[in-house]
């Protein structure tokens, strides 16, 4: 067990030292950095200058609450454009992994070194999502800047950057997964920016199209179609997920909770919380037929907004997808496969060299 | 079988095809051993095998031991495999391509920086340290990835067509590189169709077609288990006339089985007889009054060697 285990992380160390010193040579991947913070600078000021131009125009209310409603707009368009940016540069960072080890003919003479192929494939996946992760961190302290302006808690920060980091795994790990299974890169990658689209806007489109069907047929559904569309269908998408975060930010039952309640099965309307049923010490009774009639009883969850009842969903989703993903990519590398499908994959006896 | 590399009835098949058909192979600890046979036979299937990369359809092999089937991670530690046709890693230097590697087989930070300065000057390629990869010529890659096979100090090395490729110096080079190994106590399997390669550096063949071994060996031990028979090179002194008696007098001899005059005046005789009887052949000839002055078997010849071999496998089969 300490052998496979040091054989286990000599690999990661080996794949993973090798992978960033090629990707962190020079100065293109400090270049690339400062120009994508930049740009996400000047996106922040901007969304932040439209912002300001809207309150400037005669807007009622005060001042602390434009400067909250700004700082949740810069919130919001900032963790918009990271998913987005996210979406496109996990899968295109590991799409590449491990068929350009076989484009470059390197693969056979790695896997004939004692590092499993296990090692080699988590290894390439944090290696190649490595940078992504520091695009990820890298922004965070211009996002903190949003705290200036107020209405948006820590808390929300790091739910929203919770969802980029699974996200981003879960997006890498299928671009490696088609990485693994075919052997050029330029297939690999259309492969898994179509598998991107699949998982998040052709899930999105099957839920829609669930939606819209079911309510023909004076609400009865068409053949198997009727009810509600299955939540699952769009746990995979990003946008639903960072949705749900914005929806907790926003004031009162805004249009990111009407997204999120359009495709999350949850109770918008509050009562996530239960009601009391108790009076608080001191306080007057509580009718228990009538608790919302108790007077002077602070209720507990605020109308429409029922906190981390989607995003955490997704994240599972997301790291689920990722495992399971990771292990078929293991299965493509090995060179001698240990889990076949059908009759010809079962293992033979070997009947060993005689002496 | 006692050999370091050993497989007995090894099958692969693809797709219906048979790239081994049943080999059997036995290389004892030490030797050079020359894989030879045309392109297609599956000399690269074998080494494949043996280097853990394809699993045997039926039979087993073992390397040092461990069998490729059931502790191919065992093997992985025993041997360096280059493939015939292999790339290099942009962006990385000469000393991070080992270091990769080595890294690979665990070897501690402390004891790296050492081997590399090492093999790199064991390779010649020391000046290159710091030089990237993908910018050294074939013959030096050739070199490094030779090197990558040797980081964790295996005993067995298998080389698919290493000299594939080189320019005629560099395959000079490799020849006295691998002679090297051998001395350091590597067991060096190699593959190669162009066989004057194989000649000059194998202590032992085994001669390949459609996935069986048809003969292996020392290259002397095949002719004569295989009754092949010897060439002698004979020159005597005199004119053409003399020359030409000469020859009538060697061809009576009955281990005698050819004998032919070259335009060079040197008589080649086809010989079946053992030393014994070559120097019967001499002292005959010197006893008849010919004024011999150059009498010698002829080196073995690998491939015409070769070229019997699977004529008679061709034959059989027909």
């Amino acid at each position: 067990m300490t052998k496979r285990f040091a054989d286990a992380f000599a690999g990661l160390s080996a794949v993973g030292a090798k992978e960033l010193r090629g990707r962190m040579r020079g100065r293109r991947a400090f270049v690339i950095l400062t120009v994508y913070l930049v740009l996400l600078a000047a996106f922040a000021w901007m969304m932040e200058l439209i912002l300001e131009q809207r309150f400037g125009r005669g807007l009622a209310g005060s001042a602390t609450y434009a400067s909250a409603s700004i700082g949740r707009g810069v919130f919001t368009a900032l963790m918009m454009l990271e998913t987005l940016l996210v979406a496109a540069l996990a899968p295109a960072f590991t799409a590449g992994a491990i068929s350009l080890e076989r484009e470059k003919q390197t693969l056979d003479m790695l896997v004939t070194t004692p590092i499993s192929s296990a090692s080699i494939v988590v290894a390439k996946l944090f290696s190649a999502l490595t940078y992504v992760f520091i695009l990820i961190f890298a922004s965070i302290p211009l996002t903190a800047l949003v705290f200036v302006f107020g209405g948006v808690a820590p808390d929300d920060v790091v739910r929203a950057y919770l969802v980029l980091l699974a996200t981003a795994i879960g997006l890498g790990a299928v671009g490696l997964f088609f990485s693994a299974l075919m052997r050029r890169t330029q297939a690999a990658t259309i492969a898994t920016y179509f598998g991107v689209l699949f998982v998040t806007l052709g899930a999105y489109f099957m839920f829609f199209f669930w939606d819209e069907m079911s309510k023909s047929g004076n609400g009865r559904g068409i053949g198997p179609i009727h009810g509600r569309p299955p939540e699952a269908l769009v746990w995979l998408n990003p946008y639903f997920a960072q949705a749900d975060i914005m929806c907790a930010v926003e004031d009162g039952f805004g249009e990111w909770c009407s997204r999120v309640a359009f495709v999350a099965e949850r109770q918008v309307f509050g009562g996530a919380a239960p009601l009391p049923t108790e009076a608080p010490v001191g306080g007057p009774a509580i009718d228990p037929a009538f608790p919302d009639f108790a007077p002077d009883v602070e209720v507990v969850q605020p109308f429409g907004v029922v906190r981390d009842s989607f995003w955490p969903k997704s994240v599972v989703a997301w790291l689920a997808l990722a495992v399971v993903l990771v292990v078929a990519s293991v299965q493509l590398v090995s060179p001698t496969r240990r889990w076949r499908l059908g009759r010809r994959g079962r293992a033979r006896p070997s009947r060993g060299v005689a002496a | 079988m006692t050999g370091i590399v050993r497989a007995q009835g090894l099958v692969k098949r693809y797709d219906g095809t048979l790239a081994v058909a049943g080999l059997d192979l036995d290389v004892p600890a030490g030797e050079i051993f020359g894989l030879v046979g045309p392109n297609g036979a599956g000399k690269t299937t074998i080494l494949r095998i043996l280097a853990t990369l394809l699993e045997p359809t039926s039979g087993d092999a073992e390397i040092a031991g461990a069998s490729v089937r059931r502790n191919p991670n065992d093997v992985r530690r025993v041997i360096g495999f280059m493939p015939d046709v292999f790339g290099v890693y942009d962006d990385m230097k000469v000393w991070e391509y080992l270091d990769f590697f080595a890294r690979c087989y665990g070897i501690p930070a402390t004891r790296r920086r050492q081997m590399i300065g090492d093999l790199l000057d064991l390779l010649d390629l020391g000046d290159k340290r710091d030089s990237y990869v993908q910018g050294l010529s074939k013959g030096m890659q050739q070199r490094l990835c030779l090197a990558h096979t040797l980081v964790h100090d295996p005993a067995v090395l298998l080389l698919d067509e290493p000299a594939s490729g080189l320019d005629p110096r560099a395959r000079v080079e490799l020849r006295e590189l691998l002679r090297e190994l051998q001395t350091l106590g590597k067991t060096i399997l190699i593959s190669s169709h162009i066989l004057p390669e194989l000649e000059e550096l194998c202590t032992s063949v085994a001669i390949v077609d459609r996935g069986q071994v048809l003969a292996q060996g020392r290259v002397a031990e095949i002719e004569q288990r295989l009754r092949l028979g010897a060439v002698l090179r004979v020159r005597v002194l005199g004119d053409g006339d003399a020359v030409e008696a000469a020859r009538r007098h060697f061809a009576a001899d009955a281990d005698v089985a050819s004998s032919a005059l070259l335009a060079d005046g040197t008589i080649e005789l086809g010989f079946r007889g053992d030393d014994e009887a070559s120097a019967r052949l001499l002292s005959a000839a010197v006893a008849a009054g010919l004024r011999v002055t150059s009498f010698a078997r002829a080196a073995s010849d690998l491939e015409e060697l070769f070229l019997q071999v699977t004529a008679r496998d061709v034959d059989r089969a027909a």
